[in-house]
Order: C-alpha cells, then sequence, then structure tokens
C-alpha cells in the first residue's frame, strides 16, 4: 500500500503511454475505415458469382484501370444474396454501390419504379458502344417505354446438353426441337449407377429450381397467377391440375433419373457434374456450353444440343441476361459508365478470348451480333453458336404458355415484384418434393396460400 | 499444486482404481479424436489438390498449393489481407471498448453496488433475448443515413453492443470474488475507484478479464450477420471471406477447407493457449 | 469464509442530490448502460414505429407508394399466418434439441474428462475446438465435407459399408442444422459442466467412497445437486445463443421445408427477400415481446442462480 506513491507517477506515465497509442491505433483504424465507398477514382460494382464475371472482375485492373484510371472494387455474391443486397440497395436510395447486376426481371421494375438511370441516351451517343450491335430481344427485355435501364453483360435462353456419345451408345436419338417426354424416356434409359440420365434444377430459388421448373409448367398448360383483363394478378393458379402434373413430372424425372443430391443442384453444381461425365444430359442456360465447349472442358466435343423441350407448346426456352445498371443514387454515374461500356461493349468481347481461361468459347455470349462474326468465335463456338441465337429469338417472351397471365414479357418468371418473394418460398417446397421429403399435394396448397396472400 | 487443482483431475478420480483410469482415458481419446475428426478432414482436405478433394482420395499428393491460391486475390475483388486487416480492427477496438465499459459498471455492480443491481443486470441479459434480425433494418436505414455502410466502424458499433451483457455478467463475477477486506481498507485510505481498480481489483480479477476478452474475440471474430448485411467490398470481414471461396467454377472444395483453417486459426489458437483461463474464469466468475 | 463485495451494506443516498452517495455508485455503471440502452433499444423503438406503417421497399411497387399509417393490420396479420406458426415451433424444436443434446453430451463429457489419464490435456483442446470455429465455417465444414451426397465422407463410408447414400440437408433439414449446433455447443457446456466437476470438494467424495458408496451413488446424490447450477447456467447461455441460430440455416438449408426459425422467418419478412419492413417490423416486435416473456421465465433461473450465491 506504500508502495503505491512511489510508483505512481511512473505508472500514470506509462498509463497515458498506453492511452495516447491506443488513442492512436483506434483513430488510424477509423480513419481507414472509409473504404469501400466510393472516391473521384473508385466505382463499386456488384456482380453474381458466374465464371464470366469472374473472368472480368480478373481481367478488370489490366484491361480497364490502366487505360482509364478507374479503379473498381467487386462485390461477388451468389445469386440470391447478390439479389437481396441490391434489391434492398436500390429500392432504399442507397449509394453502395456504383453499378449493379440485375436481370431482366429486375430492369424493367426498378427502372419504371424510377431508381435506376436510363442508359439509352449515354449508349446511343457512344460510337464505339455501337447501341445498334445489341441484340434487339435482350435489348427490349431490359427496357421499357424506349429507355434501356441495363447494359447486358451476356444473354441466354435455355436449351437441352447431352452427351452425344452416351446416347449413340444406348441407341437414342435426340430431336432438334424434343418433347418433354422424349426427353424423360431418354434420360430414364441412358441412366447407369455412375451417370445420372439428366441434370435438372433443384436448389430452392426463384431464379434457380424456379427458372427450370417455371419453363416446364408453361409447356405443360400451368402457370402461376391468372390475370386480369388489365394484366395485373388476378388470381393464384397453383392449385390447378396443370401445376400439378408440370411438378409431379419434373420431380419424378429428377428422382428417377436425375443427379444426385438434386436438391441442393443449380446451374453450378449441374455444370460441375456434367463435366466430369456424372450426368448425361443437362437442361440449363445456353451459356453453359460455352464451357462445355472450353478449350480446358473434359467434355470438349462430346455434346449436342437441341432446344428446350416442349410439351404443349411449340417453344419454351427462357431469356435472360445478366446486365449493369446504375443505380440513380450512385455518385459517380459517369465513371460508372465508362465501366459499363466497356464491360458491355465490343472491345471486351474481343479481347477477353485470348484471355480467359476457357477461350474464345467461354467468352460473354448472347449479347451482340459482332460476337458472332468474331473468327475465333464462330470456330470454337461452332457447335453451339447457331442454336444459342435461334434460341434466344425463339424465346416466347410474350406468349409463354397456354393461358393469359400478368407480369409479361417474360418467361421464367413472373415480372411482378411479389413474384420473387413467391418464387424463393414456393421453390423452397418444390425442392423438398424433389428431395422426397414433401409431397406434392402438401408443397402445392401451402404455395398457393403464399401465392394467394402475395397478391391481397 | 493448489486446492482446487488437488481436488480434481491432478490425481486419480475418487474410488477409480488404475486400470478404469486407463480404460476411460482410451475412451475419451476415441471420443475426442472422433469429435474432433470433421475438422481435421478439412485440414487435410486444405492441402490436397481440388481432384483429390472431390472424390476424397489421395493421389496427388498434399502440398500448401491451395493456401498460396486462396492467398492472391484479384486487385478489386476482396482480399485475405483486407479481410483479415478488416476483422482484426474490429474485434481490437470493440473488444478494448467492451472492457473499457464493462469494467466500471462491473464495478457499480458488484465493489459498491446500487440500489437496483439486479434490475440492471437482467435488463443487461434481457438485450440478449432481442434477436438481432428484429432490429437489422433500421439499424440499416440509419447506418445508410449516416454512411456508415461498408466501414468498419458500423461493425465495431454492433459488437460492443453485442458483447456488453455478457461482459458485465461476467467482470461483475469476477468483482464479487475481491475480498472485502481490502476494499474496505482501500475506502478507508480514502482512494478513488480508478486506484482502487488500478492497484487492488485489477490484479485480482485479471485472470477474468482475459477470460471476459477472450470470449468478445471469439464472438467478434466469429460474427456473420451483421457483417454479411452492413459491410460489402472492401469492408468485409473474415467471415465474408471464407464465403466468397465458395466457388461456382468447378471444385472448390479444398480452396474452401484451406480458407476456412486460415479463417478460424487466430481464434482458435487463442482459444487454445487461453483455455486455463477460461475454464477458471467461467467456474471462479460465472458461479462460486 | 470471506467476506465478499455482497456484504456490502446497500446505501441510503438522497434521491435527487447528484453527490449523495447513491448517484456516485451509479455513474461508472451509466457509459454501458446508456450505451447498450442507445444501441439495441432505439431501433427497436424505430421498428415499433415502422410496425404500424406499410413501409416497403421501393423495388416493390411499380408505381412510388407513399408510406402510409395502417395501424394494427400488420399485426393482425400475423396471427392468421400460418408459416409464422410454423417458425415458432422450428425455433422450439431447434433450440430445446440443441440445448438438451449439447448439454448431455457435453456432462458425459466433461464425467469423461475430469480425471488425470495421458494427454488430457491434448484432448481437451481437441475438445473445445468446434466451439472456436465460426459457425458459418462450421456449417460449410458439416454441408460440404460431412453431408454432401457428391464429397460427403458419411455417405462415403455408408456407401462402404453397403449402404444407399443419405441426402442429409434435403431430407433432414432441421436435423443437420441441429447436429451441427450440438456440436458446436458440446464443448462451451463440457467446459461449464467441467468446472462445477471441479469444485467439487473432494473431501465430500473420499468420505462417501470411503462409506461405501457407488460410484453412480457417489454422482446422483453428490455430484448431480452440486452442478445443478452449473447445468442451469449451461442452458441459460446456450439458449441464448442458439434461440438466435441464423449461419447455419442461412448457410446449410437456406430456410429449406421446416428448417425456418424465428430469426430466420423474421429475415425473410424483411431484407432477406420479402422486402416488406412494416410487416417485418410487426413480427419483429411480437417476437420481441415472446423474447421478454421467456427472459422473464429465465431470468427466474438467474435469480436462483443469485440466491445460492449470496446463501454461500
Amino acid at each position: 500500500m506504500h508502495g503505491r506513491r512511489i510508483g505512481s507517477v511512473r505508472s500514470r506515465r506509462t498509463l497515458v503511454a498506453i492511452l495516447l497509442i491506443a488513442a492512436t491505433v483506434i483513430a488510424a483504424s477509423f480513419a481507414g475505415a472509409a473504404s469501400g465507398r466510393s472516391s473521384a477514382k473508385t466505382i463499386s460494382v456488384a456482380v453474381v458469382a458466374n465464371g464470366q464475371m469472374q473472368d472480368i472482375a480478373r481481367l478488370t485492373p489490366s484491361l480497364f484501370t490502366k487505360k482509364s484510371g478507374i479503379k473498381v472494387k467487386y462485390t461477388i455474391l451468389d445469386e440470391g444474396k447478390l439479389r437481396q443486397v441490391t434489391t434492398r440497395d436500390v429500392g432504399s436510395g442507397g449509394k453502395a454501390f456504383d453499378a449493379v447486376m440485375i436481370g431482366p426481371y429486375e430492369a424493367p421494375q426498378f427502372g419504371t419504379a424510377g431508381l435506376l438511370k436510363d442508359l439509352a441516351p449515354l449508349a446511343k451517343a457512344d460510337k464505339t458502344y455501337n447501341y445498334n450491335d445489341l441484340i434487339p430481344a435482350v435489348r427490349n427485355a431490359l427496357s421499357a417505354k424506349g429507355h434501356m435501364y441495363a447494359a447486358p453483360f451476356y444473354g441466354e435462353s435455355s436449351f437441352l446438353m447431352y452427351r452425344k456419345d452416351i446416347l449413340a451408345k444406348n441407341g437414342v436419338k435426340m430431336p432438334l426441337h424434343p418433347t418433354w417426354q422424349q426427353v424423360a424416356a431418354a434420360a430414364r434409359k441412358i441412366k447407369t449407377s455412375s451417370m445420372a440420365g439428366i441434370c435438372l434444377r433443384g436448389k430452392p430459388g426463384w431464379g434457380d429450381l424456379g427458372a427450370a421448373f417455371t419453363t416446364v409448367l408453361n409447356t405443360f398448360g400451368g402457370t402461376w397467377w391468372s390475370a386480369k383483363p388489365n394484366g395485373q394478378p388476378d388470381k393464384a393458379q397453383v392449385d390447378q391440375p396443370a401445376f400439378k402434373t408440370a411438378l409431379d413430372f419434373y420431380a419424378s424425372l429428377v428422382q428417377d433419373a436425375g443427379e444426385k443430391d438434386a436438391a441442393n443442384s443449380s446451374y453450378n453444381e449441374c455444370l460441375t457434374q456434367y463435366q466430369a461425365s456424372k450426368v448425361a444430359m443437362w437442361y440449363d442456360a445456353t451459356v453453359a456450353a460455352g464451357f462445355l465447349e472450353a478449350s480446358d472442358s473434359p467434355v470438349k466435343g462430346k455434346n449436342g444440343f437441341a432446344f428446350a423441350p416442349v410439351n404443349k407448346t411449340k417453344s419454351s426456352g427462357w431469356l435472360w441476361t445478366w446486365a449493369l445498371a446504375i443505380p440513380k443514387s450512385s455518385k459517380n454515374p459517369s465513371d460508372a459508365w465508362k465501366y459499363i461500356a466497356w464491360a458491355t461493349g465490343p472491345q471486351y468481347l474481343k479481347a477477353a478470348g485470348s484471355r480467359v481461361k476457357g477461350g474464345w468459347a467461354a467468352i460473354p455470349p448472347g449479347t451482340r451480333f459482332s460476337t458472332y462474326r468474331i473468327p475465333q468465335y464462330k470456330k470454337a463456338a461452332k457447335a453451339f453458336a447457331g442454336i444459342t441465337l435461334a434460341a434466344m429469338k425463339a424465346a416466347p417472351i410474350t406468349n409463354p404458355g397456354t393461358t393469359k397471365r400478368p407480369g409479361l414479357p417474360g418467361v421464367q418468371y413472373v415480372g411482378i415484384p411479389q413474384f420473387q418473394d413467391v418464387g424463393n418460398r414456393c421453390t423452397q417446397l418444390f425442392s423438398a418434393v424433389i428431395a422426397g421429403s414433401m409431397k406434392s399435394s402438401a408443397a402445392i396448397s401451402q404455395c398457393q396460400q403464399i401465392a394467394s396472400q402475395a397478391i391481397k | 499444486m493448489t486446492d482446487s487443482e488437488q481436488r480434481r483431475g491432478g490425481k486419480l478420480g475418487v474410488g477409480e482404481r488404475r486400470s478404469v483410469v486407463a480404460g476411460l482415458g482410451v475412451l475419451a481419446w476415441i471420443v475426442g479424436l472422433l469429435w474432433i475428426f470433421p475438422v481435421a478432414w478439412t485440414v487435410l482436405t486444405s492441402f490436397k489438390t481440388e481432384e483429390d478433394a472431390s472424390a476424397q482420395t489421395f493421389h496427388q499428393g498434399l502440398g500448401f498449393g491451395r493456401y498460396s491460391d486462396i492467398s492472391h486475390a484479384t486487385a478489386g475483388t476482396l482480399s485475405l489481407q483486407t479481410a483479415f486487416m478488416n476483422s482484426l480492427v474490429v474485434v481490437v477496438v470493440s473488444t478494448l471498448f467492451v472492457l473499457a465499459l464493462a469494467i466500471p459498471a462491473a464495478y457499480a455492480l458488484a465493489i459498491r453496488p446500487i440500489h437496483k443491481w439486479r434490475d440492471v443486470l437482467f435488463f443487461f441479459i434481457s438485450t440478449k433475448f432481442l434477436p438481432i434480425v428484429a432490429s437489422i433494418f433500421p439499424i440499416y436505414v440509419y447506418a445508410q443515413k449516416w454512411n456508415l455502410l461498408g466501414t468498419r466502424s458500423v461493425l465495431v458499433i454492433l459488437y460492443i453492443a453485442i458483447n456488453l451483457p455478457l461482459a458485465v455478467w461476467m467482470m461483475r463475477s469476477f468483482f464479487m470474488e475481491v475480498p472485502r477486506e481490502l476494499i474496505e481498507a482501500a475506502e478507508i485510505d480514502g482512494t478513488n475507484l480508478f486506484n482502487q481498480l488500478r492497484s487492488v481489483i485489477l490484479p485480482i480479477v485479471a485472470p477474468g478479464i482475459a477470460a471476459t476478452a477472450l470470449l468478445c474475440v471469439i464472438f467478434a471474430w466469429n460474427e456473420y450477420f451483421y457483417a454479411l448485411q452492413l459491410n460489402f467490398a472492401n469492408g468485409s470481414t473474415m467471415p465474408q471471406w471464407v464465403i466468397t471461396n465458395v466457388s461456382t467454377r468447378g471444385n472448390f472444395l479444398a480452396k474452401l477447407s484451406a480458407a476456412s483453417v486460415i479463417a478460424c486459426l487466430p481464434v482458435v489458437l487463442a482459444g487454445w493457449a487461453a483455455q486455463k483461463r477460461m475454464i477458471r474464469g467461467l467456474s471462479m466468475g460465472a458461479l462460486k | 469464509m470471506n467476506a465478499t463485495a455482497a456484504d456490502v451494506a446497500l446505501p441510503k443516498g438522497k434521491a435527487g442530490d447528484p453527490f449523495s452517495s447513491a448517484w456516485r455508485r451509479r455513474l461508472p455503471l451509466l457509459p454501458a448502460l446508456l450505451y447498450l440502452v442507445a444501441i439495441t433499444q432505439l431501433p427497436f423503438v424505430v421498428s415499433i414505429y415502422y410496425s404500424f406503417t406499410n413501409l416497403k421497399d421501393k423495388t416493390q411497387s411499380l408505381i412510388p407508394e407513399p408510406t402510409k399509417f395502417v395501424g394494427i393490420d400488420n399485426y393482425r396479420q400475423i396471427f392468421s399466418d400460418s408459416f409464422f406458426r410454423q417458425a415458432v415451433w422450428t425455433s422450439v424444436k431447434m433450440t430445446v434439441l440443441a440445448v438438451l443434446l449439447s448439454l448431455i453430451i457435453g456432462t458425459l463429457f466433461a464425467i469423461l474428462l475430469d480425471r488425470k489419464f495421458l494427454g488430457q490435456g491434448v484432448i481437451r483442446t481437441l475438445l473445445i475446438t468446434p466451439f472456436l470455429l465460426m459457425p458459418v465455417v462450421a456449417a460449410l465444414i458439416w454441408k460440404q465435407q460431412m453431408f454432401s451426397s457428391l464429397f460427403g465422407v458419411l455417405n462415403k463410408v455408408l456407401g462402404f459399408l453397403g449402404f444407399n447414400s443419405i441426402a442429409f440437408i434435403s431430407d433432414h433439414p432441421t436435423g443437420s442444422i441441429v447436429t451441427v449446433l450440438v456440436w458446436q455447443w458440446t464443448p462451451f457446456m463440457m467446459l461449464i459442466i467441467l468446472a462445477g466437476l471441479q469444485s467439487q470438494p473432494s473431501d465430500v467424495l473420499e468420505a462417501a467412497n470411503v462409506d461405501g458408496a457407488s460410484a453412480l451413488g457417489i454422482f446422483r446424490q453428490l455430484t448431480l445437486p452440486h452442478l445443478r447450477r452449473y447445468l442451469e447456467l449451461g442452458a441459460l447461455l446456450g439458449s441464448i445463443y442458439i434461440v438466435q441460430a441464423f449461419d447455419a440455416i442461412d448457410v446449410m438449408t437456406g430456410g429449406g421445408p421446416g428448417s425456418t426459425n424465428v430469426p430466420y422467418y423474421v429475415y425473410q419478412e424483411s431484407i432477406g427477400g420479402g422486402f416488406r419492413y412494416g410487416a417485418a417490423s410487426a413480427y419483429a416486435i411480437v417476437v420481441v415481446i415472446f423474447a421478454i416473456i421467456i427472459a422473464t421465465f429465465a431470468l427466474r433461473v438467474l435469480s436462483s442462480l443469485f440466491r445460492d450465491e449470496e446463501r454461500a
């Protein structure tokens, strides 16, 4: 106790020293805490975690930042998380991102609600951007009332990919325009214990299982909602017979001849499995063909392609594009446009071919006519380029099914704001049906409830 | 050996024969190894190549390749170094603040308790029952208003609130251990609160502070929800960085395993080093 | 026994006098208290305000909808929401199962570890590791390394033994999540119980042993009552954290059938995809009210712990 006096001066000094150091550290850390916000020459971009996006993220420093001096900070998220983040940010007028990646589901809606910048004037004014080179179907899908709200990065439809060798071995012929019954029969015939007949998406999410299933639903004569004369959603149609038929067909096909762990499989998982020769057929996005025929693909050259299988309609392939938009609240719209013009312009496509991992076959497809005139691309993508373009053109975006429905144009989604949540929650249930842990009738009645409540 | 060590664990359990102890020891080993198997397997996978990892084989041998893969990120995407720095700063700063707030609070609840100390303590604990998802939207709105999104500050602010109740509770229990005579003696001497803390109380509760700090560090380092909702790009923390290694192209299991190992290593090492403190803290602190 | 701080007499300062003893006692508490009130209660108050409106994300309506008051509409809707009831039931199931299982297994481990054997320290160190991992990492490990039908170790072992592979996560979503929670929290319980076991005075136990009591008898009559407070503490702390489980659900099942607990459901209603902020705030308030009720109940347990403390 008496030592207190003697040591008090020294210990007080130590204490002051410690406090000073702590204060400096704290101040320095908070000063550095302003990371992630845009300054004059840095923009923040949110993209989805697909192969082409990761390619461009890798090439941005050398191909874009060097020339323009604009640094790009990427936030790469999987589809579900990306949508949450971008929808919330754009919808609340946030300044977190200068460019966000959205699709034809969001673009017209967000744009009409006044949340996105109109890119058409910027695009048209930029000669090198070549606005008229954009494929009209894709461009229009991202526009509303003549305003283009997002610039397409890649475009796709859906079709059937299959192993020519496996089908030939089993004596199965796949027509160019197959029906779902033909495809199902083929899948059940060619499946073995080590190789599933077909890979179909089963992962919950309106953009995952929802996309593939909705195209099946459409061509089986079903729909999510009926439409009022003015185009607004009228009644939920989940409890209709066509819906159950489609769901039962899809689920039983996956259970009988589909991939392992289907309830966790979406585009990426099926791609991995197909390349590992664990599945013989795959119904999914046309953009996958680029990876299947890439220079480093183990199944290169073995693939055949057919249009999306149909039942009661003439065509059923979807139309989707991942596109870059500028939220109105962005603080650097001009830098953001410079970036978007580069990322979705023809020069990047030409430069990417020799630089990306999969070679020319793996560059972002489906946005411009000029892509399909590049000689190296024509050669590398010979097997699928033609059918890709034809599929995109044939996508029945104004009349995807057999009945009137709201939320048009759109094939694999319903273009109303409520669909995102309804689709996500219902596909949770459908995924359980596929996994065999829920009866389709139970899933349907719950989904009908969700769909009805959502439009009240 | 101190009395507590002599009580249990320091010699044979009461009434147990040597053979029983040996047998139970073997059982403990088996149980321990089985329980830790998922972690061990992940560490092993982190040294494999991707092909081996997805096929669960060993054909291509082991090496550090995946670790170097994930340490190099493309400029503009979240790198390990950035995420690590973010996590470090957020954890250290928030823990320091938590201790700075909790120690005086514990003093007011234990040494010279206020009248309503029970109610206050209950209030602190009850805030842990509020689900954080319930308040995320208002927090998001105001974080956006005040330009805190994507910064480390917003996480520091929230992590302090997350850890404060537990810290106050634990610190109070440690303070209760301080012998009354010492405090009374200090009071008679006329020492103020600060010096009382410094010379009398802190030396006694130092192990308790360490245990509390460790728990705060664990919970802050591992926190995912707030980080995911409020941070992005270059403000992201380690949990977010791990998720970015769930790649979409091809196999990623080995890289993900390596990322998991790196992300968890600091806290695991700290926990290992301080586990005796944690046990002592939990036993001494929360209950007598 | 030493008198400790708990024995100090409470003051009778004059209320209102800023220099009275009572206020001087309160002062050190104020920073922590005010901080917590500001950060945890203010958003709560804002939520109350939102819950009476129809606030939605701006992307949810094509024509900008002005936010208006809707009274208690949001609350009325909760009572007819069968999915919310499902989520509540799932929360109860998950929490009770996870806490009970980790407590039981943790106690068994603690008993096992409560003796000196070769490598005791090593095993204890290994056993606490799952608790130190990030919950997202733990969930990913189980999802990709253990449960996966494609790469999973468990299914590979099943294959060796001649069984079909089980799609753990798809078929048993809640069970998978409970597994991960138990795996992570058992070490925590083990530490608490171990502390309890090691705080037992060995002379009493030796006396009982000398008297001829069996090991089981000693455990039941002497150890278990002594452990009661530690078990309660473990259950309380574990419940607090496990009822809020979010990371595992997000990573493993995304809320898949029957595995959505209340926090995840509220999240889905608000920023997780529903973007119905007004309605979600009403859910949040209801959940908070329940939480307060449960907290009051749980804190009665706490107070019995305090009472024991004071008695000792």
